[in-house]
Parts: C-alpha cells; sequence; structure tokens
C-alpha cells in the first residue's frame, strides 16, 4: 500500500522542470544554426530527451510495477517498424519524390 | 465427480431481471451475450450483401446495376471485417470465459467493456447510416485518391464509422491485456494459461499496437476528402501509396487479429475431444506471441503492384515467407495432439478439424500470394479472395462456431442437440469449400476480383461457387434455429458436460454472477488429459476419474 | 470520508490502483502510435521537399508556440506536485495545485486559438484561406495541413485533460481521494503528462522549419 512518505522531495521535480526548459530554450537555438539535414536529428533527439524526463520522472516510470516500462516503450518501438520497413520504399522507389 | 445443477435463480442470467440491469451491466458475461447480439446481427448484415454477390455473379449478365454492385461489395467487406470478424471471438467468446478461465470475478475494467459494446453499437449505426443513404464503392480497403477525391458515395461517413469502431477494438484489447497481466488467480502462472487465454493476450497486443494507425488513416482520408487538399494528392505533392502503406500497416495485422483467437479456441477443442494435452505447449505459446509480432512486419505484401518499389517488395515477400512458419508450426501441434488420442466427433471437434485443413489450404495458397513473380499475375484476382477466404470463413468462422458449441453449455445452462449440430457442421464443410474452390480456379484463369461481370466461358464455376454459397448460407441460418431451440427445450448442462479441464468448467452452468466463490487455486497445467482411461485433472488439481 | 472497497475483481486496493496505472500506459502507449502515424506522414512529405517545408516553416509563430511548451511543461509539474499532495494527505495544496494545472492548460488554449486567428491572417489554412507563396508550392500546403490536423487534435486531447481535472475537483471535494486511495488523481496525471509529451514532439515538427 503506497504511504505518504514514499514519494521524491518537489525539488527534485523543481529541478527536472528548469532542465525541461533549458532543452527547449537550446532546441530552439539550434534550429537557428543552420545544421541543415542534422537539424531534425538534433532537434528531434532533444524532444525525445524532454519526453524520456516526463516518463521517468513525472510519470513515474522509476515506481512499480516495472510492467510500466514495457507499455511505455512498446509505443515507440512499434513505430520503428513502421518508420524502417516504409523506408525501404521511400528510399528506394524511382519517381519519389514525385 | 457428483454433478451439480445450479439453482437457476442464482445464475448471471437470472439474478436480475430490468432491461436496465442488461444494458447498465458490468458483468462480463452479460456484456459478452450484448456482443453476441450485435455480432450475428452484423453477420447477416454482410452475409445479405454476400448473398447479393453471387446471386449477381451467378451469371455474366447479372442481376444488380454494376455502381450497386460495387457498393455490395464495399459493404460486405466492410462489415464482416469489422463489425464481425475482428470483434467476433475476442467480444463474445474471449469477454465471457477469460476470466473464469483465469479465476478471476470479472475483466479489470469492467465500466470499459460496457463502454466498447456502446461504442461499438455508436459505429454500427454510422455505419448502417452510410448503408441505407446510398453506401459507398471504394472496396473495403479504401484507395486513394479514389476515396478521398472522385467517389460518390459516403466515404466520410464510413470512414468515421471505422475510426469509431476502433476505439471499441482498442478498449477491448486494453482490457484483455491488463486483465491477463494482473488477475491471474494465485497459481495460474503464465505458462499454466489454456491457449485460449494466450490466443485472447496476443490478439489483444495487435489491436493496441495495429488500431490507432488505421484511426489516423481513415481520420486523413476523411478530412483530405473534406478539405481537397491532403498528404495523398499527388497534385500537391503527395503519395497515394503512403495511404497504402499506413493502412495495410494495420490492415495485415487485423487479419491475424482475426485469426489469433480463432488458433487458440482450436487448441481448446483438439485437447479436450481428443482426450490428450497439446502437443508441444511452450511452442504453441511462442507461436501465437510470434505471429503476433511478425505480423507488422509484412504489410507491403498488399502493394507489391501498387507502384511500391521493388526492393521493398523483396523484402516484405521474405519477411511474409517468415510469418507463415509459427502457423505452419501450429499446424503441425495439432496434428500430432491428435495422434493416438481418443477422439471423439462431437460438433465442436468437427469444426476443429475443418478448420485445420481449411487453414492450412488458406495458409499455403498465402504463401504463393506473398511470391512476388506469383502474386503478378494472382493481385487482384479471385484467387486472392479465394486465399482469404479459406482462412477468414474457413478458419475464422470454424473457430467461431466451434467455440460456441463447445462453450455453449457453460454460457447458457443448456445442452444443444448434438445430431443437428453435428449436420450442420459437415453441410458448412461443404458448403464451404463448394463456394471457394471454385474461386481459386478462376482466380488462376484470371478473373479479376471487384468486377461486376466476367467473361461467359467462366460461368460454370461461377455457379458452381454461387451453389455453395446457397448451401452456407443455409449452414449458417441452421444453429439459430437449434441453439434457440436449445433455451427453451434443450436439456439442462451440468457444470462439466465435456469433462475439460479449464476453470471455467470448476463453476455451475450458467455461472453464477461473481464466477466464483473463492478464488480458485491453480495447481496444475492445462489439458491434463489421460486417452487411455478418459480420466483427467481440472486446473484446481481435482483429479477427476 | 467515504469508506472504500476494491472492486470485486480486485483483492486490495492497491491492486486495483496499480491495474489502473497499467491500463493508462496501454492507453498512452495506443496514443502513441495514434499521433506517431500522423507525424510519419509529416515526415514522409518533408524528406521529400525539404525546401518548400522549410518555407512553409517560416509562417509558423514562435512565440506562441514557445510560450504553449512552457506552459504545458509547467502543468506538468503542477500535476505531479498535486499528485504528491494527494499522497500526502494535503487537500489544500491538493487543489491548488490541480487548479494551477487547469489554468495553465486554460492559458495553452487560450494561446492557441490567437495562434490560429494569426495563422488566418497569414492566409495559411488550407482549403479555407490559402495562398501559396511561390517558393512553397505545391508540398508546401502539406505542411499546413499537418499543422491544422495535429494542433487541433492535441488540443482536442487536452480539452479531455481539462474535463478530466475538473473531474477530479469535484471528486476532491467529494471525499474520493485519500492517501490510502488516489489512483484516478494518478492515471490522470499520466494522461495530461502524456498530452505534454505529444506537444514535445510537435513543436519542433512545427515551430523548428525553415529557421535558418
Amino acid at each position: 500500500m503506497k504511504t505518504s512518505a514514499t514519494h521524491e522531495p518537489a525539488l527534485l521535480y523543481v529541478i527536472a522542470w528548469l532542465v525541461l526548459v533549458l532543452l527547449t530554450a537550446f532546441n530552439i537555438g539550434t534550429a537557428f544554426l543552420g545544421l541543415g539535414v542534422y537539424g531534425p536529428v538534433v532537434q528531434f533527439g532533444i524532444a525525445a530527451t524532454q519526453a524520456a524526463i516526463i516518463f521517468i520522472l513525472f510519470m513515474r516510470l522509476k515506481g512499480p510495477p516495472s510492467l510500466k516500462w514495457i507499455f511505455a516503450g512498446a509505443g515507440f518501438f512499434w513505430l520503428l517498424f513502421l518508420y524502417g520497413l516504409s523506408t525501404t520504399d521511400y528510399a528506394t522507389r524511382q519517381g519519389w519524390p514525385s | 465427480m457428483a454433478t451439480i445443477t445450479a439453482d437457476p435463480a442464482t445464475s448471471y442470467l437470472t439474478s436480475e431481471n430490468t432491461i436496465t440491469s442488461w444494458l447498465l451491466t458490468r458483468d462480463h458475461k452479460r456484456i459478452a451475450l450484448l456482443f453476441f447480439a450485435s455480432i450475428t446481427f452484423f453477420f447477416f448484415v454482410g452475409g445479405i450483401a454476400a448473398t447479393l454477390i453471387r446471386l449477381h455473379l451467378a451469371t455474366p449478365e447479372g442481376l444488380l446495376q454494376p455502381d450497386i454492385y460495387n457498393r455490395m461489395f464495399t459493404m460486405h467487406g466492410i462489415v464482416m471485417v469489422w463489425f464481425f470478424l475482428i470483434p467476433s471471438i475476442p467480444t463474445t467468446l474471449g469477454n465471457f470465459i477469460v476470466p473464469l478461465a483465469i479465476g478471476a470475478r470479472d475483466l479489470a475494467f469492467p465500466r470499459i467493456n460496457l463502454a466498447s459494446w456502446y461504442v461499438f453499437n455508436l459505429s454500427g449505426l454510422l455505419l448502417l447510416y452510410a448503408l441505407i443513404m446510398g453506401g459507398v464503392d471504394t472496396g473495403w480497403t479504401f484507395y486513394t485518391p479514389y476515396s478521398t477525391m472522385f467517389a460518390n458515395g459516403y466515404v466520410i461517413a464510413a470512414t468515421l464509422a471505422v475510426f469509431i469502431n476502433g476505439f471499441s477494438s482498442i478498449m477491448t484489447g486494453l482490457n484483455f491485456v491488463v486483465t491477463i497481466h494482473r488477475l491471474r488467480a494465485p497459481g495460474m502462472t503464465w505458462m499454466r494459461l489454456p491457449l485460449f487465454v494466450w490466443g485472447i493476450y496476443s490478439v489483444s497486443i495487435v489491436m493496441l499496437l495495429a488500431t490507432p494507425v488505421l484511426a489516423m488513416t481513415v481520420l486523413l482520408v476523411a478530412i483530405e476528402r473534406f478539405m481537397g487538399v491532403g498528404v495523398f494528392d499527388p497534385a500537391h505533392g503527395g503519395d497515394p501509396i503512403l495511404f497504402q502503406h499506413i493502412f495495410w500497416f494495420y490492415s495485415h495485422p487485423a487479419v491475424y487479429i482475426m485469426i489469433l483467437p480463432a488458433m487458440g479456441v482450436i487448441s481448446e477443442l483438439i485437447t479436450c475431444f481428443a482426450r490428450k494435452t497439446v502437443f508441444g505447449y511452450t511452442g504453441m505459446t511462442y507461436a501465437l506471441m510470434s505471429i503476433a509480432i511478425i505480423s507488422f512486419f509484412v504489410w507491403g505484401h498488399h502493394m507489391f503492384t501498387s507502384g511500391m518499389s521493388i526492393y521493398a517488395g523483396v523484402v516484405f515477400s521474405l519477411l511474409s515467407f517468415f510469418v507463415a512458419v509459427p502457423s505452419a508450426i501450429k499446424v503441425f501441434n495439432w496434428t500430432a495432439s491428435l495422434h493416438k488420442g481418443s477422439i471423439t466427433f462431437d460438433a465442436p471437434m468437427l469444426y476443429a478439424l475443418g478448420f485445420i485443413l481449411l487453414f492450412t489450404m488458406g495458409g499455403l495458397t498465402g504463401l504463393m500470394v506473398a511470391t512476388i513473380a506469383l502474386d503478378v499475375h494472382l493481385q487482384d484476382t479471385y484467387f486472392v479472395i479465394a486465399h482469404f477466404h479459406y482462412i477468414m470463413v474457413g478458419g475464422t468462422v470454424s473457430a467461431y462456431f466451434g467455440g460456441l458449441h463447445y462453450w455453449w453449455p457453460k454460457i447458457s445452462g443448456r445442452l444443444y442437440p448434438e445430431m443437428w449440430a453435428r449436420m450442420t457442421a459437415i453441410l458448412t464443410f461443404v458448403g464451404f469449400n463448394l463456394t471457394f474452390f471454385p474461386q481459386f480456379i478462376l482466380g488462376y484463369l484470371g478473373m479479376p476480383r471487384r468486377y461486376y461481370t466476367y467473361p461467359p466461358e467462366w460461368q460454370s464455376w461461377n455457379v458452381l461457387s454461387s451453389a455453395g454459397a446457397s448451401i452456407l448460407a443455409f449452414a449458417y441460418i441452421l444453429p439459430l434455429g437449434y441453439l434457440g431451440w436449445s433455451l427453451f427445450r434443450g436439456e439442462r448442462a451440468g457444470p462439466n458436460p465435456w469433462r475439460a479441464t479449464g476453470l471455467e468448467w470448476q463453476v455451475p452452468s450458467p455461472p453464477s454472477p461473481y464466477n466464483f466463490e473463492r478464488t480458485p487455486v491453480v495447481t496444475a497445467g492445462p489439458y491434463l488429459y489421460d486417452a487411455e482411461d478418459g480420466s483427467f485433472t481440472a486446473q484446481n488439481g481435482i483429479v477427476n476419474a | 470520508m467515504r469508506s472504500l472497497h476494491p472492486e470485486i475483481q480486485y483483492a486490495t486496493l492497491s491492486q486495483q490502483g496499480e491495474t489502473a496505472q497499467l491500463g493508462m500506459w496501454v492507453f498512452i502507449a495506443t496514443e502513441t502510435l495514434f499521433f506517431g502515424a500522423l507525424i510519419f506522414t509529416y515526415f514522409v512529405c518533408r524528406d521529400a521537399y525539404p525546401k518548400e517545408f522549410a518555407e512553409a516553416g517560416k509562417d509558423t509563430v514562435l512565440w506562441c508556440g514557445s510560450v504553449n511548451i512552457g506552459l504545458l511543461l509547467t502543468s506538468s509539474l503542477t500535476m505531479v506536485l498535486a499528485i504528491d499532495a494527494a499522497a500526502d494527505g494535503r487537500r489544500r495544496h491538493l487543489r491548488y495545485w490541480l487548479l494551477a494545472t487547469a489554468a495553465l492548460g486554460i492559458a495553452f488554449v487560450g494561446v492557441k486559438g490567437f495562434e490560429w486567428y494569426l495563422d488566418f491572417a497569414h492566409h495559411d489554412v488550407p482549403s479555407i484561406d490559402f495562398i501559396l507563396k511561390p517558393a512553397e508550392a505545391p508540398a508546401g500546403e502539406l505542411f499546413w495541413v499537418f499543422y491544422f490536423v495535429a494542433t487541433p487534435l492535441h488540443a482536442l486531447h487536452l480539452l479531455i485533460g481539462l474535463g478530466l481535472i475538473f473531474y477530479m475537483l469535484w471528486r476532491v471535494r467529494r471525499g474520493d481521494l485519500s492517501p490510502a486511495y488516489f489512483a484516478p488523481l494518478e492515471v490522470v496525471g499520466l494522461y495530461w503528462s502524456f498530452v505534454d509529451t505529444v506537444w514535445i514532439f510537435l513543436f519542433p515538427a512545427i515551430y523548428l522549419v525553415g529557421r535558418s
């Protein structure tokens, strides 16, 4: 049974919030740097990092039951199949882009 | 074990009698019956469309106007796929049996279960609206750019009906996954679960991971049709084949949604009526999960001739061969389970035996269409239609009827008339083969699908197919008769008329509202039958001579 | 305060609460695929027409998007503080943090609405009021199609989240939540933080295109 004494101190979440805000500012900054093809990689990478902080800390993935990790990751993992296998078409199709 | 007949006044059927006690129930067993009603209704709607199609195709001149014919095969597909095949076994047999089989008092989220029925019916109403207002003629696959730009018909209504229907699927899958993870009785470890429960678990995973992509796909179709611009539109730089990618990302796993629970049912039937434990239980569980997962990697085999890159086609063809392997393992294991069994040919076993043969034929022809060189000729012909009907009708519908008969005593508390049921099972088998085998030949000869006419020299095959369809239709109506009769005049069933090992057979027929007086403790694996002397050990450890 | 019993299929309240959270995680997985499929179509088009998408992206209102992500990140913080207040039995703090979360959510909707008004003013609404700039034709309009599918969908999810927060406030007033059982609030918190996460991914897709 969950008792009142078992949660993290509020300061931890405030620091995490600060990190998230700083990452956002950093992300906006990278947009103006002209990274070309690598721009989206960096920007979505930062977004994924922010999502990980939210999932693990704010959404308490750390706590029991550990089954949560599988459910949390399954959606993202499955998207890899959609993106990956479709790429076998979009990367090799003659006549795309039209 | 002494036969205990339940006091009818305390069963889930009779404990409360008001309309609201049914329409606002949280009892998974009552919700299963609510779904039975809806599913049966849509089965006959889709069946009427099929009847009209086969009547039309009995002659090259046909019966219907071409435009109406197009709407007919579209509605047949939409209704049968989303309103019958996908929900059938999970929402009826799954809902009823899974909590009983794992030793739970209900599913994890009973209110979500009830809500899924209402959402299902809401989507059905929207689809009926589209149908009555004139229908859709895009085919159940809604290919762009026809569906988004040129089709006359109620595309937006139909796609939104499918969108809403998806929520019902997701709710069902969510409930089962969480229930099976968290509400198993003490001692019911994963590797003691009956294969029916594994079938429901694996199908729920597919439902959860595939349906959201369908939801986005049909939403984008509706939006593009409404706004006149979208990502599938080549004039704006979009790609019509993109639609096919995200549509089939769902719709291929969807066909495994249709077969996985059926496979689970068959394992129950084969073991009980051969009085033998299943051959290779661990392999069977791995096979179910492998099918569920690999099914997501093969969708491009629907697109070999679409304009997709040929290199992608090669990748998808290879992966499609892989997905056949676990299915084949299951067929071998079922066959091995029969070997040296003590087999009785009750109706459920007849349906199961039919399943094994018809599913094998469907599966082998699937390998044929997964081969690009063959698919170039067979794509969009009747060969493909025969292939998938062998699996969906020969497979899933047979398993559905087999399971329905098997669990009928538990659900209704009555025994059905066995001779009527056996005759119907045989009639179904004959009618089915007569309907669909000629379609393999027609496809090989080159008859295209979704065409309202054909050259006269193919008429004899079409007539055979239509004749078979009439037998099949009769065979599907018969159970309404004798199962309905059994509700009033059938012999009352004891808790375990089949002498089966599952936990659901250790409670009265029909069960009490809360399933178990005390949570059972599981000490035995599933299917501990002895073919030699007919004894068996139920999963709660009780040995029965 | 009402006395709480687990539902009949659960042995303990703790099992019921953990199972409810698992259910929400499963739902979140489905939503990941839902929005992920949409973002997939975005990437297919952006990958094929990077210049047109960059040109189209210049018209997005960066300050609106940035303020909004700030609001949502803060609301995830206030939500988690509300949950901890529930765990400690600090009812007043619980209500304040919930109200703060709701306020931030409403502010988001306000900013979004204003941003849509600006998009109309720039003639960036496909099919209704869209003027194609030469450098973004024709695929640039697809960027705006994505924008007007993604942002209303996200806003809809956010509105549902607001409804859930108000429902929680009502249940708090009724005394339904206590340190012994506050799982409904945790479940709403998961949903809310997920809505935040969706915006975290939409943000670079919409606002960080074509800025250089």
